[in-house]
């Protein structure tokens, strides 16, 4: 079901792209390049609610805050982004982990109210303590690298951003490998898909919760890292990102980490043509809220024909 | 004769709380009415809460109430106290509107469409300039009232009386059963003759306007009002925060809550002027970890003896 | 004119036929068994019949009409009335004020006509102490409620998802004969699901079998009991 889908949403968009590609090639690429972001962020909150069946609404924040430490770690010792973000996916891990155990957990039993305003909470948290922590101000590392271009004929195009595309593609394939070649990811996926029946099957439910909130938080930790070698931060930078990520892992449908690529290149792609014309540059932004309820509304519609 | 005791006490502090301008000065009646304010939507949203629909839209509607309030007096060139009866009307006709596609959805869906239809307003008043003032916002000829600090405290608070005189008319109607009764199981509720789209819509659209009304107040007290200020998303967090730490499911808890972070937060400010709001997300955590039902919640243990 | 016929009514999930092509008639002041192994579509059919599902094809007459595709909440308030097999009491109400909710919202009346209407009939379930959280009640005393909810709907059909389920001997005999005092008195057509036979022979004067989601036997219990292929079905099911 899913792979036809797949499909479909891969055949619209190629035409599309070709009708892109002809009139205004940036909008492709730029758009390409924001989906790498968009899906690289999604992938690991996805995975958290394909197995953990929880929506983690501080999972921006994760990503925020892994963004301030890797700031830190760079102004101190002067290593490079893609240097630092061994250490810090370490530690966002292992912070993933304390979370899950001190909070996710206590609250994986209650309704899902709870579980909602529980990483609510998270999130508003961690905001707040970095606003404690670094003020509102932005911070900003500059790079060399990242002003790197292309010239094809007429067309000049920053490539850096590209890296992002590569991450995300990495993700999904790691992800497929880990959980469909490894006894640990294979554990991991029938406990998500039937928790109970993986209890009794002598899969430890817990400990598989805990690897993949770990998992998803280095994950995402690392994304915090790599996000910094674009963009400046500041302590809300994150929380735009939960929504998108929660939007997108909407539109692929939950479980399908491979929808969560395609679904960004919608959305990137749609942002970036609103953002071409000087009229509706503004309006961009919008593009995604309307895309989330669409595809919700879609959603709950279809469900009940069906 | 208990009840009656709980009358009382309700009608010494209405008597209490309309002739404090006669006692107060002005700084602490601003803080009075930013407490009413959060009193409000915290009491509003968890009257929506009572059904099991958890909405992180307060600040999208409370938004739209100020916009329309202010443009009707700039636009249309209302009077700002007719202003404030027809924005609460605008949000309210538009809930209801809005409400038959959202209230098609449930759990984290319905939570998520809300929040980002709060956005969706935000970036439409953002971007048209020309109407709204874009991201410059409003400025409006005068302050209602001609700004007397009094007068402004009194609106507010019939904006709150209003709130919480619905609020203990869906504790003591037939909407209690209904939304109760759709919050523990909507299939057995509909096996009872509950029209689950109904009273969901009747919560939804109440609860709107009411948001819409304190927003309308808002900026007619303050006389302007930018996208950033009117959907601040304080307006969403912290009535949440609220609710969760007096008790949700009741008029009380949300009171209770309100009047406790709101003057802390207050105090806090002073003490802490950048992120002071991270006390609110420690309350957030440790509430719905340690004590689910509150402070109303944990002082009636007793009597219902089980967590949420 | 029977109170609840059903024509053809069929149930598919994706694929699986759930109740397939079930055709049967309930009659005021009649007790009627529905029983079968499980997993054969029992709960499916009430569903079905009460409006929790639509069906896949076929229809629902109630009192002569079409009611197939009524929302529940209308065929409740139309009359149409059961419990459900996982009890789910509402917790954050009392006995009463569960019990209430049949009456406002079905009945349409006010909440003190309600009131007093819901303490007649759990006068009359011998359900006592109406102001108690439902949390501290019993298995026979959340049965009982689960019965009065659904009668203070003002019923004329009312079905019961097996409400002896987890009752004791004692226990079910006085449920037994509650039953049959209810429908006498209220003159009801009622269907009743159950495993336990003995229930099934003393309670009703006729019961349909249903075996994955179709019916393949109709009659006194003596009879069907007595049936090859009920007798196959059920020893399939348990082998």
């Amino acid at each position: 079901m899913a792979n036809k889908r797949n499909w479909t949403v891969a055949l619209a968009l190629g035409a599309a792209v070709i009708g892109i590609l002809v009139w205004r090639p940036t909008v492709l690429i730029y758009g390409l390049q924001a989906a790498g972001i968009y899906a690289s962020i999604a992938i690991p909150m996805g995975l958290i609610l394909g197995i953990v069946h929880i929506v983690n609404l501080a999972h921006g924040e994760f990503m925020m805050a892994a963004s301030y430490l890797t700031y830190m770690v760079c102004r101190a010792t002067g290593m490079d982004p893609f240097l630092a973000l061994v250490p810090v996916a370490a530690v966002t891990a292992a912070f993933g982990f304390g979370i899950y155990k001190l909070t996710i957990r206590q609250a994986l039993k209650a309704p899902e109210l709870n579980q909602l305003i529980l990483t609510f909470g998270l999130a508003i948290l961690l905001t707040q303590a970095a606003n404690l922590a670094f003020t509102s101000q932005t911070r900003k590392i500059s790079f060399d690298y990242v002003s790197a271009s292309v010239d094809i004929g007429e067309l000049s195009f920053g490539i850096y951003n590209f890296v992002f595309v590569a991450i995300a593609v990495a993700m999904v394939v790691g992800l497929r490998l880990f959980l469909t070649r490894t006894t640990t990811g294979k554990a991991a996926l029938a406990v998500g898909q039937n928790p109970r029946g993986a209890a009794i099957v002598g899969i430890d439910v817990d400990r598989t919760y805990a690897l993949v909130f770990s998992l998803a938080s280095a994950l995402v930790g690392m994304m915090g890292a790599v996000f910094i070698t674009r963009s400046s931060i500041f302590p809300a930078v994150g929380s735009p990102f939960t929504m998108k990520s929660f939007c997108l892992i909407a539109m692929a449908g939950v479980g399908n980490i491979p929808g969560i690529l395609a679904s960004s290149v919608l959305l990137g792609v749609s942002e970036n043509f609103l953002k071409a014309f000087r009229g509706t540059r503004g309006w961009a932004d919008i593009v995604f809220f309307v895309l989330i309820i669409t595809v919700i509304l879609g959603r709950s519609i279809r469900g009940k024909k069906a | 004769m208990k009840r009656n005791t709980l009358y009382l006490a309700a009608a010494a502090a209405a008597v209490l709380a309309a002739a404090l301008p006669a006692f107060l000065g002005a700084y602490p009646l601003n803080v009075a009415r930013s407490v009413m304010t959060y009193m409000a939507l915290a009491v509003s949203w968890d009257m929506l809460l009572r059904s099991g629909q958890i909405s992180f839209g307060i600040a999208g509607l409370f938004g739209l109430g100020s916009y329309a309030s202010a443009l009707l007096v700039l636009r249309a060139g209302m009077d700002p106290a007719m202003s404030l009866v027809f924005a609460t009307l605008f949000t309210g006709a538009l809930a209801f509107t809005i409400g038959f596609a959202v209230l098609r959805l449930r759990a984290m869906y319905f939570s998520i469409t809300t929040l980002a239809l709060a956005e969706i307003f935000r970036i439409v008043l953002h971007n048209l300039h020309d109407f709204s003032g874009g991201p410059e916002g409003v400025v409006l000829p005068g302050v209602i009232f001609g700004g007397d600090t009094r007068a402004l405290y009194w609106l507010c608070l019939g904006g709150l009386a209003i709130t919480l005189g619905v609020s203990w008319y869906f504790e003591k109607s037939k909407l209690h059963l209904a939304l109760t009764a759709i919050r523990n199981d909507e299939t057995s509720a509909r096996s009872s003759g509950v029209d689950i789209f109904r009273y969901l819509l009747i919560a939804f659209t109440i609860t709107s306007t009411l948001q819409g009304m304190m927003g309308a107040i808002q900026v007619q007290s303050y006389g302007f009002t930018t996208p950033e200020t009117a959907f601040d998303a304080n307006f969403t967090l912290l009535p949440l925060a609220m609710a969760l730490l007096g008790g949700i499911h009741s008029t009380l808890g949300p009171m209770a809550g309100a009047v406790l972070l709101g003057i802390a937060s207050e105090w806090l400010k002073l003490k802490i002027p950048y992120g002071h709001l991270v006390v609110y997300g420690i309350i957030i955590v440790l509430v719905i970890l340690l004590m689910p039902r509150g402070l109303v919640g944990l002082a009636r243990k007793r009597r219902t003896g089980r967590g949420a | 004119m029977k109170t609840l016929v059903t024509e053809h009514l069929t149930k598919r999930f994706l694929g699986l036929v759930a109740v397939n092509d079930v055709s049967f008639s309930l009659d005021a002041g009649e007790i009627l068994g529905i029983i079968g192994p499980n997993g054969a579509g029992k709960t499916t059919f009430i569903h079905l019949v009460s409006g929790i599902l639509m069906p896949s094809s076929g229809k629902v007459l109630y009192k002569g009409r079409d009611v197939s595709y009524t929302p529940a909440h209308e065929r409740a308030r139309a009359g149409i009335a059961r419990t459900f097999q996982l009890i789910h009491p509402l917790e954050n109400l009392t006995v009463i004020e569960n019990v209430m909710i049949g009456a406002v919202f079905s009945r349409g009346q006010s909440l003190k006509e309600a009131r007093k209407s819901a303490e007649g009939i759990c006068e009359s379930l011998r359900l006592g102490d109406l102001g108690r959280d439902t949390a501290s009640l019993s298995i026979l005393e959340i049965k009982k409620m689960e019965i009065a909810r659904a009668l203070a709907n003002g019923p004329e059909v009312l079905f019961l998802d097996e409400v002896m389920a987890g009752l004791n001997t004692d226990e079910t005999r006085q449920m037994i004969s509650m039953v049959k005092a209810i429908a006498k008195e209220r003159g009801l057509a009622v269907g009743v699901v159950e495993h336990v036979m003995g229930v099934i022979r003393e309670l009703t004067e006729r019961v349909i079998v249903l075996e994955s989601g179709e019916l393949i036997a109709e009659g006194p219990y003596s009879e069907v009991s007595k049936n090859p292929r009920v007798i196959e079905a059920y020893l399939g099911g348990a082998a």
